[in-house]
């Protein structure tokens, strides 16, 4: 496990399992990125709003606000930032609106890490190119 | 409206009762008879209506029509036998002239008169002169008759009154029917009425009578005013016996009122005098005509045994019989044909509607085994990826740890925890897309290339168990527009299945066609088969047969929910044994 030394991609996971969040931010951290992580919708918007991530990475299912509904937000405000969907649901159709509604990808839990972080570089690439 | 869960569970609640599935069977034998009762009475009603209108129209018009005839001889009849009254009565009333009687009180002029009279007309039998006190003056004939005093007599008061009298016909003193006709006239000279009395032998009557007699009139005769037989009848006996009631019942022959009224009113003179004839219908085919004759005591009765037009009858009424009868036998082999066709199309239907409601029942059941299954993936996927990550993350700080002493062993551990988590997440995985978890990606197939694609991918296990495969594909089918991946793990999955249920040396044949413009492809082996406990639950998660290890119950379910995802179906057909047939029907 190498810390990562290129330039720091700064990742905000949005999550209710708070254990998970957690959990794969310290992961993410190891493998050096900057992650940030929020345990609601509203959290998560605020936290955009407060310092926008690279990229978001978004549970689809929430208390507050919804993932879509959080994207959709997101795209409105800072259409800089790359979404990937994550979703513990089987519903192809979710994932296929939030792709729809401009999501970068999606990816089913429970997550291999390092499918996670190449998609997440991949996003990152294609946010500094647009 | 809450659904029900079961089939059960609907029909106790009595859903399907009104659609007249009572305890799952109807009752078709009360159908059938209440169908069948209910045509023939609609078909064979107005059937026997119309036959029996036209039974009795035609008969009425066959009587009407006799009658007419009839009454057209009775008056025929009448006026010959009034004709020839009247030329006897003319004969007599001229021997009888006004200023006679001077003469003819002289017996040797009486009897002149009389033996030329007898020259011309054979049945005088004798002839008297009566004055108007009643006393006989003169008399010729068999007896001595001279001096009798008729005063009193009814006759005698009636001839001076009326000027004629015509007597009933009677036995007189020689035993031999006679009637008498008596004329009065009156005498200028001795200025008083005189009385010409003869008496003529009842045989005239007869002869007169068989004169008129003919071949289509089967009896023709005179009675008097009380019904006595005034000419012999062939139906009532001789002359001077009774026609009477009694003794037409007595001979066969009786006597109704179906057309006019009372049945005696036949002897009665005045319906006669009004109506001047009569006519009687009896029951067994009678036709009695009667007619008074004037200024007669007489009725003419004339009888015919079987009315002219009885053949036409006959055969009218044979006509009619077989016509109504053939209808009738017709009419029930239709509607017998009808009402079969119709209970077993209700039947059928009946079936159909009981398969459908099971069928759908079982998709239902299978959809809500699929929701629940993906339900319970999902709640299991949260938890699962914080122990993935949970572990990882261990994993992780693990590596950047130095070495201690059980470094190795939590490492493996961790490793374990990791694979188990790959395990419960294909799982999960599959679970999920039991429900719906693929983009169904359409593009044009050709089916026969996706099942040549998958035995070729299975060929190593096939060759390994020396499985034979007999391909027979329908080498002309249609594209068909579906998902080739998705189909693609539908043929895989059942092909899968038959290589373990053959086992070692067994035999798979797929064989594709188009049935009804969709195609169907069967893969059949002749595998250990599927038992009957088994067979309704082959497409449920979960559901496996084979040792743990190697299966998860999911393979059939995901494939059933495949197939229906792309607008096909599969059914399954059994039989221990012989072996197993899978059939899939993908819309083209």
């Amino acid at each position: 496990m190498k810390p990562q030394n290129k330039e720091q991609i700064r990742v905000l996971i949005a999550d209710d399992e708070v254990e998970f969040i957690t959990t794969l931010g310290a992961r993410l951290k190891l493998r050096g990125f900057e992650t940030t992580a929020v345990s609601s919708g509203i959290a998560a918007l605020k936290a955009i709003e407060k310092d926008p991530p690279d990229v978001l990475v978004l549970d689809l299912k929430m208390p507050d606000l919804t993932g879509l509904e959080v994207l959709a937000k997101v795209k409105e405000d800072v259409p800089a930032i790359e979404v990937i969907i994550l979703t513990g649901h089987g519903s192809f159709e979710a994932g296929k609106e939030g792709m729809e509604q401009g999501a970068f990808d999606y990816i089913m839990k429970p997550v291999d890490l390092n499918q996670l972080i190449t998609t997440i570089e991949e996003a990152y690439l294609q946010g500094k190119a647009a | 409206m809450k659904p029900y869960n079961t089939l059960k569970e609907w029909m106790a609640l009595g859903a399907l009762k009104g659609l007249g599935v009572e305890s799952n069977k109807r009752n078709y034998r009360k159908i059938r008879v209440t169908l069948f009762s209910t045509i023939m009475a609609i078909t064979i009603v107005p059937l026997v209506m119309i036959a029996g209108l036209s039974y009795y129209n035609y008969n009425d018009l066959l009587i009407k029509e006799e009658r007419d005839q009839l009454e057209s001889r009775v008056i025929g009849s009448i006026r010959n036998i009034s004709a020839m009254m009247e030329n006897l009565k003319t004969v007599i009333l001229f021997t009888a002239r006004q200023d006679r009687y001077s003469e003819l009180i002289i017996e040797a002029n009486l009897e002149k008169l009389f033996v030329r009279l007898k020259q011309h007309y054979a049945f005088f039998a004798d002839i008297g002169v009566i004055d108007s006190n009643g006393i006989q003056q003169s008399y010729y004939g068999s007896y001595d008759l001279a001096g009798n005093d008729y005063s009193n007599e009814q006759w005698f008061k009636e001839v001076l009154a009326k000027g004629i009298f015509i007597s009933n016909v009677y036995l007189g003193y020689r035993q031999v029917p006679h009637f008498t006709i008596a004329v009065s006239s009156y005498d200028p000279n001795i200025r008083k009425q005189w009385v010409l009395r003869t008496t003529i032998d009842a045989s005239t009557l007869q002869k007169f009578i068989n004169t008129i007699k003919t071949d289509i009139t089967d009896d023709i005769f005179l009675i008097d005013q009380d019904g006595v037989l005034q000419t012999s009848s062939a139906l009532y006996g001789e002359a001077l016996s009774l026609y009477k009631e009694e003794e037409a019942v007595k001979n066969g022959y009786s006597f109704s009122s179906v057309l006019y009224g009372e049945a005696l009113s036949f002897y009665k003179e005045e319906v006669a005098a009004k109506n001047g004839y009569s006519f009687f219908k009896t029951v067994e085919n009678y036709f009695h005509g009667t007619g008074k004759i004037k200024n007669t005591p007489w009725t003419l009765v004339l009888v015919e045994k079987r009315y002219v037009h009885h053949q036409d009858w006959l055969t009218f009424r044979n006509r009619l019989v077989i016509t109504v009868i053939s209808c009738i036998f017709i009419d029930v082999l239709i509607v017998h044909g009808l009402v079969s066709l119709l209970t077993n199309l209700i039947r059928r239907s009946d079936e159909n509607h009981l398969k459908l409601l099971q069928e759908a029942e079982h998709s239902d059941r299978l959809a809500s085994i699929g929701r629940l299954a993906a339900g319970v993936g999902h709640e299991i996927n949260n938890p699962l990826a914080i122990i993935n990550e949970k572990a990882g993350l261990a994993e992780d700080l693990l590596a950047i740890t130095p070495d201690f002493e059980y470094k190795k062993t939590i490492a493996d551990c961790l490793e374990g925890i990791g694979k188990s988590v790959t395990r419960c997440s294909t799982i999960t995985h599959r679970l999920l897309g039991f429900a719906k978890r693929q983009e169904v990606n359409n593009q044009k197939l050709q089916i026969n290339d996706i099942l040549e694609e998958v035995m070729v991918f299975l060929e190593n296990s096939m060759l390994t168990n020396r499985i034979k495969i007999d391909a027979q594909l329908q080498a002309d089918l249609p594209e068909v527009v579906s998902d080739q991946v998705q189909l693609q793990q539908v043929f895989f999955n059942i092909l899968n299945n038959a290589i373990d249920a053959v086992g070692k040396d067994g035999k798979i044949s797929v064989m594709s066609h188009t049935v009804a413009g969709d195609i169907r492809v069967i893969i059949q082996d002749d595998g250990p088969g599927i038992g009957e406990d088994v067979l309704p639950h082959i497409f449920e998660p979960f559901f496996t047969t084979k040792e743990s290890d190697k299966g998860t119950g999911l393979g059939l379910s995901i494939t059933y929910g495949l197939i229906k995802k792309l607008g096909g179906d599969i059914t399954v057909r059994s039989h221990v044994g012989r072996g197993t047939a899978f059939t899939v029907t993908i819309p083209v």
